[in-house]
């Protein structure tokens, strides 16, 4: 076991290596100016270069390069040029509300995703089996900004059951916190039920078709006891695994979705620095989030191997 | 020192800025109203987050809409952009044009409780000139002394008529901060000012909290509120300013009550809650100047009788009717018709949407049916211009395509001579601050990308001349000029509507959501 | 971070002519497939056919008729430029399945690529593979977002980005299978009589990875028509006035409430599209390699 987490972690190394160097190369590329950010459309050009050089924006690219590598081995992910503090610092304040955000999310699309695939797989083939994964599908084939600004609509405009935006931290008040997280985890949740729900019926369907349900079943066991307790911990290993793919996803997802709920996370410093050429926060924001997804999937790989002694040998 | 407003007033005066003086009446404070109340909380409803809330530092909007509540400059502008003292008592100009003496009001006190004196004006100014983002107001400048307790003497290195304008600039303000906080790094930097309101918190890509400065004393010298300046009384105790990007979100948060001011709400929105008793809908207009304009470094566009046909076909009204659905105004004038300086001049050629004469126009021109670059920011309303724009030209067989991207890259791309043929945005703090500011952006070919030497005669002119009607006539020449050459083409005035409850007293509708003299009723 | 799991074990397909008959036959028996392919079907119909069936000019501005309600004569009402929603909707497929196709065909031809190089020449795999899961890394939508705002908003540009951030995965499929037949007795057999890697590669090998890239490469239109939306919503997707599905929602979210048909038609348009080929995703899927999971 020791020796299998030893060689994944070998392999991550070079991975996130790679992953430091695309991130700080994006700026390579870019066009555009963090400066003009400070300006009104008047502005002149002088301007432009007095602001390029308080940012230090003309410092030549090899300099920069080496202070990036510099910084990150010492755990520092530079200044924001814009926000008036440090990367990281950014990061740490917004972090709750990606963390809460993507948790939520998860914990609606695990729940509602496991219920309905089992919902599916115990009715085989029946009405409630077709609906379900059609309802399932139709929740993978709509794009999640425009669900949520179809709720904001519904919810929030017309019903006034939850806030259009903002957020309410969970320290402050749980009330306020989930009804400021509820309808964005929603939407955001709404794609990975479908892809969970999808997993856990088929995950389900192989277990049940193996000797020892038909077995249990025959002793004359109730269905629901059956399913609930021989057939699902034999299904979660696939669930599993399909978790640290959905955790992935959300953490994509809630770019988006704190954009179309105007909550202040992770996402949206990184949409945010994208649109005005925050370059450190950019380069930083995506280190971290690379970091944390490869983060992820090593444990989940690590927690599929403790479940499954076989993958070990792969 | 009795004399001294008096004296400041009249000397202001003779610079050519006694229009702003006189007393325009100021919009929409309501006689006879009910006794303001104390306290409560307001959460104002912003596009964006500010890039700084360091004044000194940022001139876009969004930072004004809460800067200007926490700090303040010497001079400031009234209701219609006429410069009148605020943290000043007045000003004593010398004959030469060349010194100017401030006094400064006596107990005015920072967030930080110190009162502010000379130390702290000059401090400040000192430090504008070193890394305030537009330092070049300040190059004129031959040398700032505290030469009393409560004055302060300006030197200029010759006569620039448009000094007390740029001191008294909303665009990037020379706010007054404590000298202690002005030598200090600009990360450490806090946010202190004189305002009557002071910072509570900042929560980025969430919000600002800012709270009544309870030692605050409004301007003694003034009986009412005006623009930027005036008598500046905080009855609110608390306003948070939260950034909402998506409009659907801030009207959502206006039905909800989550918000009690939204800065700017689309056309059919406001006309939807008009009838609505909970709101009142307000219309700020003319909020800022659309204009489209042309990269002169690049053939075609180097072209006058190109550029002369582009301005003779666009029917004007069919473009702001677009991007700003029911909050524009066709007016070709480059600044805003409250202005002193307004004028009509050169405006027949404005909004001729003439397409066959725009054809025998361009029939003279050098245009040969290539594809021409039109480079727009991400904005809906900046956008919809090009793209209507474009269908326009592509009636009479220009061929454009339009380029849409963010606003760091547009603007920087845009002072650039490759790479673009049009460039549209608004224009909305120059033509407010009056003809310098406007004319500086054309000076040196900085918008047009290639000299214009008739317009740095006109702006070297203005900038000598002291004498009102003269410049005006300097103005009125200019804008004829812009005209008649199509340096740029000025689509009309554009607006915002914005929407406030009903719960909110003696709201007037300003270039920021101004908190000061309204009330909360409960 | 699960790859595909191809049993080795299964021979399903040694002679693709032999099985197309039977595919086909079970294909049309699969109720996931034909659904999807009705409805593929005709969303590339409408498209192919736009300029028949689109009662008005897309782009053509009637600023007297501007945010009409659905009605009889513009059944899908009118935009805040006075445009007739349906055209544009109808137009807008045409852009929206175009850069689809486009990132299909860049992903599937580098995917294969990538992913055959790496499963085929043993030295090749550790690199490409580590290179491939550092993409895989960041979230394919932040990718395809920083990647598009990077290179400036077109729809080539839409294509790169979202081929960049679709990719690796593709490659990774087209490894495992090819992993897996680069093994099998024939392949080894074909070696021992001499014949080269190329050969050995393009004539038997990736012809048997097929399956899986075909189920992948439906998935990736599906994925690419949804990234378009949030890209044009973002602010970096394809530029107007040429409508897509998704640059029609983003120009128009400013009016939702007091036009919401504006922006609820094309959002039905991608659900529709998407929902389609996701069907036959599943219908392939089902057929073509019954044992791959998602």
């Amino acid at each position: 076991m020791l020796r299998f987490i030893a060689r994944r972690l070998l392999i991550s190394l070079p991975v996130l290596g790679l992953v430091s160097l695309m991130s700080f190369a994006v700026i390579w590329l870019v066009p555009g100016d963090p400066a003009a950010m400070f300006l009104d459309p008047g502005a002149t050009p002088q301007q432009l270069a007095q602001v390029r050089h308080r940012l230090g924006l003309d410092e030549p690219f090899y300099l920069q390069v080496i202070a990036w590598y510099e910084r990150i081995l010492h755990g520092d992910l530079g200044q924001s040029i814009l926000l008036n503090r440090s990367v990281t610092a950014a990061i740490v304040e917004r972090l709750p509300v990606t963390l809460s955000l993507t948790a939520l999310a998860l914990v609606f699309a695990t729940l509602l995703g496991i219920a309905a695939g089992l919902l599916a797989a115990m009715r085989h083939r029946s009405w409630a089996d077709q609906s379900t994964m059609v309802l399932a599908l139709l929740g993978l084939s709509v794009p999640e900004f425009w669900l949520g600004l179809m709720l904001i609509f519904g919810f929030a405009v017309d019903l006034r059951w939850f806030p259009a935006g903002g957020y309410v931290p969970l320290a402050e008040s749980f009330s306020g916190w989930w009804h400021s997280m509820a309808m964005p985890a929603f939407t955001l949740a709404a794609v990975q039920v479908g892809f969970i729900a999808r997993m856990t019926r088929s995950a389900m369907l192989e277990v049940l078709h193996q000797d020892f349900i038909r077995t249990a079943d025959s002793k004359g066991l109730p269905w629901s006891i059956v399913v609930t307790r021989h057939g699902l911990p034999n299904a979660l290993v696939p669930i599993l695994t399909v978790l640290g793919i959905v955790t992935g996803s959300l953490l994509g997802g809630a770019v988006v979705i704190e954009q179309v709920f105007s909550l202040p996370g992770v996402g949206r410093l990184v949409i945010g620095a994208v649109l005005s050429r925050d370059f450190p926060v950019i380069q930083g924001t995506l280190l971290f989030v690379a970091a944390i997804y490869l983060l992820v999937n090593l444990v989940v790989d690590i927690l599929y191997a403790v479940a499954d002694p076989r993958v070990r040998l792969e | 020192m009795v004399d001294w407003t008096r004296r400041g007033l009249l000397t202001a005066g003779t610079a050519g800025l006694t229009a702003s003086l006189v007393g325009l009446p100021c919009a929409a404070s309501a006689q006879g109203t009910p006794q303001p109340k104390r306290g409560g909380t307001v959460t104002v409803a912003l596009t964006q987050a500010p890039p700084s809330l360091d004044a000194q530092l940022t001139s876009a909007q969004v930072a004004r809409d809460i800067n200007l509540h926490m700090y303040e400059t010497l001079y400031a502008r009234d209701e219609h952009a006429g410069v009148v003292p605020d943290l000043a008592q007045g000003v004593d100009i010398s004959k030469d044009g060349v010194t100017y003496v401030f006094a400064l009001r006596a107990g005015v006190k920072f967030h930080n409780g110190k009162t502010m004196d000379s130390g702290d004006a000059v401090a400040s100014l000192e430090r504008y000139q070193k890394i305030g983002l537009a330092k070049v107001l300040l190059s004129g400048v031959d040398k700032i002394e505290a030469s009393g307790p409560l004055e302060v003497t300006v030197r200029m290195k010759k006569v620039q008529s448009n000094f007390l304008d740029t001191l008294s600039s909303p665009g990037t303000p020379l706010a007054i901060y404590p000298a202690e906080e002005t030598r200090k790094d600009p990360k450490d930097f806090k946010f202190i000012g004189t305002g009557p309101m002071k910072f509570v918190e900042y929560a980025p890509d969430s919000h600002a909290t800012l709270e009544r400065f309870a030692d605050y004393t409004p301007n003694p010298n003034y009986t009412k509120r005006d623009g930027f300046a005036g008598r500046k009384e905080m009855f609110i105790e608390r306003a948070v300013f939260r950034f909402m990007p998506e409009s659907g979100a801030r009207n959502a948060a206006m039905q909800t009550g989550e918000a009690l001011i939204n800065e700017t709400t689309d056309g059919p929105t406001a006309k939807k809650l008009q009838g609505d008793s909970r709101f009142q809908v307000l219309k700020l207009l003319p909020f800022a100047i659309q204009i489209a304009k042309f990269n002169h470094a690049q053939a075609p566009c180097n072209d006058v009788n190109f550029r002369r046909a582009v301005a003779a076909c666009l029917n004007m009204e069919e473009t702001l009717a677009i991007a700003y659905p029911d909050i524009y105004k066709l007016d070709g004038g480059l600044l805003y018709g409250y202005s002193p300086y307004y004028t009509k001049a050169g405006t027949e050629l404005y909004n001729i949407n003439d397409p066959a004469k725009a054809k025998e126009w361009l029939a003279n021109s050098s245009y040969k049916g290539e594809t021409l670059t039109f480079i727009t920011d991400n904005t809906r309303p900046d956008t919809d211009t090009a793209t209507d724009i474009k269908e326009q030209l592509g009636q009479i067989g220009i061929k454009i395509d339009v380029k849409v991207s963010d606003w760091p890259t547009v603007s920087t791309l845009g002072f650039t001579p490759n790479g673009w043929h049009f460039w549209t945005h608004g224009l909305g703090i120059e033509p407010y601050e009056g003809p310098a500011k406007l004319m500086s952006i054309w000076s040196n070919g900085i918008s047009q990308i290639k000299d214009d030497p008739v317009i740095d005669k006109l702006y070297a002119d203005l900038l000598a001349e002291l004498d009102m009607d003269k410049r005006k006539a300097i103005f009125a020449q200019f804008q004829t000029h812009m005209y008649e050459n199509a340096v740029a083409v000025s689509l009309g005035n554009f607006g915002m509507f914005q929407v406030v409850s009903s719960r909110i007293k003696n709201f007037a509708p300003y270039r920021i959501p101004r908190l000061w003299g309204t009330w909360l009723d409960t | 971070m699960s790859s595909a799991v191809i049993d080795p074990g299964q021979n399903w397909s040694n002679d693709v002519a032999r099985l197309a008959g039977p595919f086909v036959r079970r294909l049309l028996h699969n109720r996931s497939f034909v659904a999807g392919a009705v409805l593929v079907l005709f969303v590339v119909l409408v498209s192919v056919l736009a300029p028949v069936l689109a009662p008005y000019d897309p782009m053509r501005s009637n600023f007297r008729a501007r945010m009409l309600p659905p009605g009889a004569e513009h059944l899908f009402g009118t935009d805040h430029f006075g445009r007739d929603l349906l055209s544009r909707v109808i137009y807008g497929g045409r852009a929206s399945l175009q850069i689809g196709f486009f990132v299909v065909v860049v992903t599937g031809i580098a995917g294969t690529m990538i992913g055959a190089l790496a499963g085929y020449f043993r030295r090749l795999d550790n690199p490409l593979m580590r290179v491939m899961d550092a993409l895989m890394a960041f979230p394919a939508i932040l990718l395809a977002i920083v990647i598009s705002a990077v290179l400036g908003a077109s729809i080539t540009n839409v294509v790169i980005a979202l081929s960049i951030a679709t990719g690796p995965h593709t490659a990774r499929i087209v490894r495992g299978s090819v992993l897996v037949v680069r093994e099998m007795e024939y392949v080894e057999a074909g070696r021992a009589l001499g014949a080269s890697d190329l050969r050995l590669l393009f004539g038997h090998v990736l012809i048997n990875a097929m399956a899986p890239l075909i189920v992948r490469l439906t998935y990736v239109f599906a994925i690419a028509i949804l990234a378009e939306a949030v890209l044009s919503y973002i602010g970096v997707g394809p530029p107007p006035p040429t409508p897509t599905f998704g640059n029609i929602i983003a120009g128009e979210r400013d009016f939702m409430e007091t036009a919401p048909w504006a922006m609820i038609f094309p959002g039905l348009a991608i659900v529709v599209s998407v929902l389609g080929l996701n069907l036959l995703g599943d219908g392939l899927r089902d057929v073509l390699d019954p044992r791959m999971k998602l």
